[in-house]
């Protein structure tokens, strides 16, 4: 009896906890956004007072006009767009093929080669990013939209390939077989039955690869030193040099460089988690 | 037929750039066959340094990350109103690009104007300013407390899964047994959702080990190496030293020192395999 009592009591003490501890999480996880968006609405001799107002006394919106109209970043915000765009569907149409002959097909050498595929996963970046740059350079791609596009989808692809994998399984053969007995090609069943089937996979995968590309720094670095194809994440560290630090300038840049990947993320949340930990609880 | 374009593209991209820097590593300037690449890299002391800062870092933030990934996860399969935003705000951090987070983590660390300094001097935790990321004794922490913030988010999701894939009957037979909320957590859900925290460790690993955004941007590898990596310290030796072939040597090695971690970790946590693949 005093058990059961006991329990009762507890309730409203862990409810409070629970609470506490929620409140705390979400301060950790957006107390760097706010402060990044507060200080976007500064003006530098307010950014640089001791000590620091939590709020600014006159919000400004100069530090966007800068970045807009005063920057390089519009044109790096274009480029990003291109080559993350252009690095998903690439990721993508290969991601296709190749996750549909593994979820299908068995053939010698398959394990081999789905490890091989994840290998990519594995390899340490800063361990080829000396022989991606001479393999870029001798095929005349540094520099280029095409240079970025490549070694992004080799980022991409092996976790894309995987998450399809597991996704396309999970779809039953027997729609297949009946198109088959119709008389559909292998290519008409696969781009008329199984691909309608796998949006939710394929909106994961191209949400993931998106981002990835999207907030990718250090191949950038390397394989775009030119204006014409330096993506967001190079201007902004670019941003601190050329105006000296202008904290301003630096948090209102961000600003336009996270709002959209945030957005597209929430946007499709609940398909990409889905179509992320799918391979990982069903083993 | 079908995975044949992305194996091509695979082969072309990494292992053909792989088998590049083993013979890169081997030999000098004009192509001769030499072994001085990989003398010169092993024998500067900052080699070393680097390499142990780079486990310090790795094994510093995934220690951190699990285990508040897993507290988070735990707390966000509570019933709770608001749940669901809370979920979604959680997994921020992780979405925020890397330079981002670095920019914005260096602005809130700076040491005059810093928004943490203020915070800290008015609660009296601390004096005066503390200079974070110049200070030797606060570089590496701090560093390390943003790689966490920034991934816990990433084994939230995931253990998250797990724990939702954990069937209701278990809780209601310890519930029975008239087990307390923590014992449910250490005898039930963490069992149950151990083959996916090895497989997120097992990322982590391998992530941790390639990370190079953050550390980059915030300090590249300063004050006076004191957060050297080895992977900033490959790419400087390439890019600024423009000491290809040394480069090449030492990204041979870090590759198989790489691979024998992974290797170990597999091996002594065979369970793990399965969710890893």
């Amino acid at each position: 009896m005093s058990e059961v009592g006991s329990r009762l009591e507890r309730r409203p003490l862990a409810a409070a906890g629970i609470a506490a501890a929620a409140i705390i999480l979400v301060v950790v996880c957006l107390f760097p956004f706010a402060w990044m968006a507060l200080s976007s609405i500064k003006k530098l001799p307010e950014l640089f007072t001791v000590p620091p107002h939590w709020l600014p006394n006159e919000p400004t919106l100069a530090n966007y006009a800068t970045v807009f109209f005063n920057s390089n970043i519009p044109r790096y915000f274009l480029n990003s767009c291109i080559i993350s765009g252009g690095a998903t569907l690439v990721a993508l149409l290969l991601a296709v093929f190749a996750a549909y002959g593994f979820a299908r097909f068995d053939f010698r050498g398959k394990a081999w080669l789905q490890t091989f595929v994840l290998v990519g996963q594995l390899l340490p970046t800063a361990a080829i990013i000396v022989p991606l740059f001479i393999t870029l350079r001798w095929l005349h791609l540094i520099n280029t939209y095409w240079g970025l596009i490549l070694v992004y989808t080799i980022i991409t692809l092996p976790l894309s390939v995987w998450m399809l994998t597991s996704y396309l399984r999970g779809i039953p053969v027997d729609l297949e077989e009946a198109a088959t007995i119709d008389g559909a090609s292998r290519l008409g069943v696969l781009f008329r039955i199984t691909l309608p089937l796998a949006t939710p996979g394929i909106v994961a995968v191209v949400v993931y690869s998106f981002v990835t590309c999207w907030n990718e720094f250090v191949f950038a670095l390397v394989f775009a030193q030119d204006q014409s194809v330096k993506t967001l994440p190079i201007g902004l560290a670019e941003f601190s040099t050329e105006f000296n630090t202008d904290w301003g300038g630096v948090m209102a840049a961000s600003m336009v460089m996270t709002v959209p990947v945030v957005l597209l993320f929430l946007a499709f949340q609940r398909l990409f988690v889905g179509g992320l930990t799918a391979g990982a609880t069903k083993g | 037929m079908f995975i044949l374009p992305a194996i091509a593209v695979l082969m072309l991209l990494i292992a053909y750039p792989i088998v590049y820097t083993l013979y890169l590593s081997a030999v000098d300037a004009h192509g001769n066959f030499t072994t001085k690449n990989y003398a010169n890299v092993l024998r500067p002391y900052v080699t070393r340094q680097a390499f142990f800062n780079l486990i310090y870092y790795v094994g510093g933030s995934i220690v951190f990350q699990v285990l508040l990934g897993t507290l988070a996860a735990i707390l966000l399969n509570q019933k709770f109103w608001g749940r669901g935003a809370v979920r979604s705000i959680t997994l921020i951090p992780w979405v925020v690009p890397g330079i981002v987070a670095a920019t914005t983590w260096a602005w809130m660390f700076h040491t005059e104007f810093g928004i943490i300094n203020y915070m800290l001097a008015g609660a009296h935790v601390i004096a005066g300013p503390v200079g974070w990321l110049t200070d030797r004794n606060t570089v590496m922490p701090v560093l390390i407390a943003i790689n966490v913030w920034k991934l816990f988010p990433f084994v939230t999701i995931m253990v998250l899964a797990g724990l939702q894939a954990i069937p209701a009957d278990l809780y209601e037979a310890s519930k029975i047994d008239g087990a307390s909320f923590w014992q449910e957590v250490w005898h039930i859900t963490l069992p149950q959702v151990r083959p996916v925290l090895v497989a997120v460790t097992l990322l982590l690993v391998i992530w941790g080990l390639n990370a190079i955004t953050l550390i980059y941007a915030i300090t590249q590898g300063g004050p006076a190496n004191l957060s050297l990596i080895t992977p900033i310290q490959i790419y400087q030796l390439a890019f600024t030293s423009f000491q290809f072939n040394e480069a090449a040597a030492l990204s041979v090695l870090f590759f198989i020192v790489a691979a024998i971690i992974v290797a170990i970790y597999i091996k002594v946590i065979p369970s793990g395999t399965e969710a890893a693949r």
